[in-house]
């Protein structure tokens, strides 16, 4: 290779590296604004300010979802399996909603600590199963049920 | 193979379980976005065949036109 | 490997080969996508959770696994063009972009149309849709820088530039569901199993799909190359004699 080809290159690889790592540094230093939502154990260890808009993610604990017979209201509690934090919400929920389903929740805390959600929002895995499996999975009582990413990554 | 198919009927196919628009939409996009992303440089290259080839004829008769001026020219110069 | 390097970065000699494989490719890219499409639409298994939701994950996945493959390409090609000066990296890296930007289209608006009822929302403010955004703005940038420059050397190496810095973007779209907790789901993986998440009745129709599309993306990419070759070549000898020949 001729050498101010070479130079070319080295200059090119800096300046990409270089610009990698910024990059990098940055995001890292706003991770906590990236996350989409606050963990249940957040909510509950007092990381969020009562009455801030915020978004929750968590399952949805099993028996915890009393739905009212004359309205849309319906009230749920929501998990990591370390912490529940209770949810009121009134209005659609999403179709793939229902116990043990993850969630993602937009709203407010109050000083009770309940959590009044204005939207709710279904949490999906990457796991695909047709319904015979999963429901010849459930007859045999193998733990198919997969959690979709709740605990915040380490930052 | 035939057992496999998820539909028992071609109302259950287009109906897709509820999901129709979702699913047909989806794949309304993908067929319209590969025929035109085929169909836009194949016409491309026909137009750019074209304009190319006109060209040169341009380009070919200026040349035959030119050395029969010269030509002419040069029978003046000759009588 | 120098010899045959420059003989690479020949446009005759890419445009003579290329119109050798376009028939094998075409032929394959649409044996493929005739497959995965009907096996995709008419024998994948409705999921326990998404119902034939799931018949979507067949354009979304491939469409937004490849789009991931643009800034990379241009950016190789554009670091031969700065370096090495290649004619026929520039071309490549010039028609990239719109493609580019198409794939990426797809992928946001099949992931939107899937999401609207899975999730509840066409769109959120998460990790991964975005740096899938912010791609999808990048390639228009490209586009537009090209376009904007008039000297077309100077343009060459500006874009070369930006398709160098937008590859980082493409680390945070791969990871974003990793680093961060997302509404959006991590990448799945494979199982052999029948009885697992993921098996190969899931995934077979999956990776023909990728193919496929992997397939309809080189193909359109030969196709927008050659002509821009024919365009930019039309004085040399080789392209004004193959246009009489036609």
């Amino acid at each position: 290779m001729k050498a101010h080809r070479q130079k070319k290159l080295t200059i090119i690889l800096f300046v990409a590296a270089g610009l990698t790592v910024s990059v990098g540094l940055i995001l890292f230093a706003m991770s906590q604004n990236i996350n989409l939502f606050y963990t249940p154990t957040q909510v509950a260890e007092g990381e969020v300010t009562i009455g801030q808009q915020i978004r929750i993610g968590g399952m949805v604990k099993e028996g915890s979802v009393v739905s009212a017979n004359d309205s849309l209201q319906v009230r749920f509690e929501t998990t990591d399996f370390i912490h529940a934090v209770p949810i009121e919400y009134e209005g659609i929920l999403p179709d793939l909603f229902r116990e043990g389903q993850g969630i993602v929740a937009e709203g407010t805390v109050d000083a009770a600590g309940v959590f009044h959600a204005s939207r709710v929002l279904a949490k999906h895995d990457e796991n695909y199963m047709s319904q015979e499996v999963k429901a010849a999975l459930d007859a045999a009582g193998v733990n198919t049920e997969t959690h979709p990413s709740l605990v915040a990554p380490e930052s | 193979m035939f057992e496999s198919i998820q539909f028992s009927s071609f109302g259950d196919f287009v109906e897709m379980g509820g999901y129709a628009f979702n699913v047909w939409s989806v794949y309304a996009l993908f067929l319209l976005f590969f025929f035109i992303n085929l169909y836009f440089p194949i016409l491309k290259r026909k137009q750019i065949m074209r304009e190319q080839k006109r060209r040169l004829l341009v380009n070919r008769e200026k040349v035959s036109i030119d050395s029969k001026l010269s030509n002419n020219e040069m029978d003046k110069n000759d009588s | 490997m120098w010899l045959w390097f420059s003989k690479l970065g020949s446009p005759k000699w890419f445009y003579e080969l290329s119109g050798k494989w376009l028939p094998w490719l075409a032929a394959g890219m649409s044996l493929l996508l005739i497959v995965g499409i009907i096996w995709a639409l008419l024998f994948v298994p409705p999921d326990y959770q998404q119902g034939d939701t799931i018949r979507i994950m067949y354009v979304h996945v491939p469409f937004a696994s490849i789009s991931l493959a643009f800034f990379p390409l241009m950016a190789v090609a554009g670091t031969i063009t700065l370096v090495w000066r290649m004619k026929l990296a520039d071309m490549v890296a010039k028609t990239a972009a719109p493609l580019g930007a198409w794939f990426t289209a797809l992928a946001l608006a099949s992931g939107s149309i899937w999401g609207s009822d899975i999730w509840g929302t066409w769109w959120i403010w998460d990790g991964r849709l975005t740096s899938m955004l912010l791609q999808f703005f990048l390639l228009v940038g490209v586009i537009s820088l090209r376009s904007a420059l008039e000297d077309a050397d100077a343009a060459a190496k500006a874009c070369a530039l930006l398709s160098i810095v937008g590859c980082i973007n493409v680390f945070v779209i791969k990871y974003s569901v990793d680093w961060w907790n997302t509404l959006h789901q991590p990448s799945g993986s494979f199982s052999l199993s029948d009885e697992a998440p993921n098996p190969p009745e899931v995934w077979v129709p999956l990776v023909i799909m990728i193919v496929a599309v992997y397939l309809f993306f080189v193909v359109s990419l030969i196709l927008s190359t050659r002509n821009e070759i024919l365009e930019r070549e039309r004085r040399s000898q080789w392209v004004q004699e193959l246009i009489g020949a036609n």
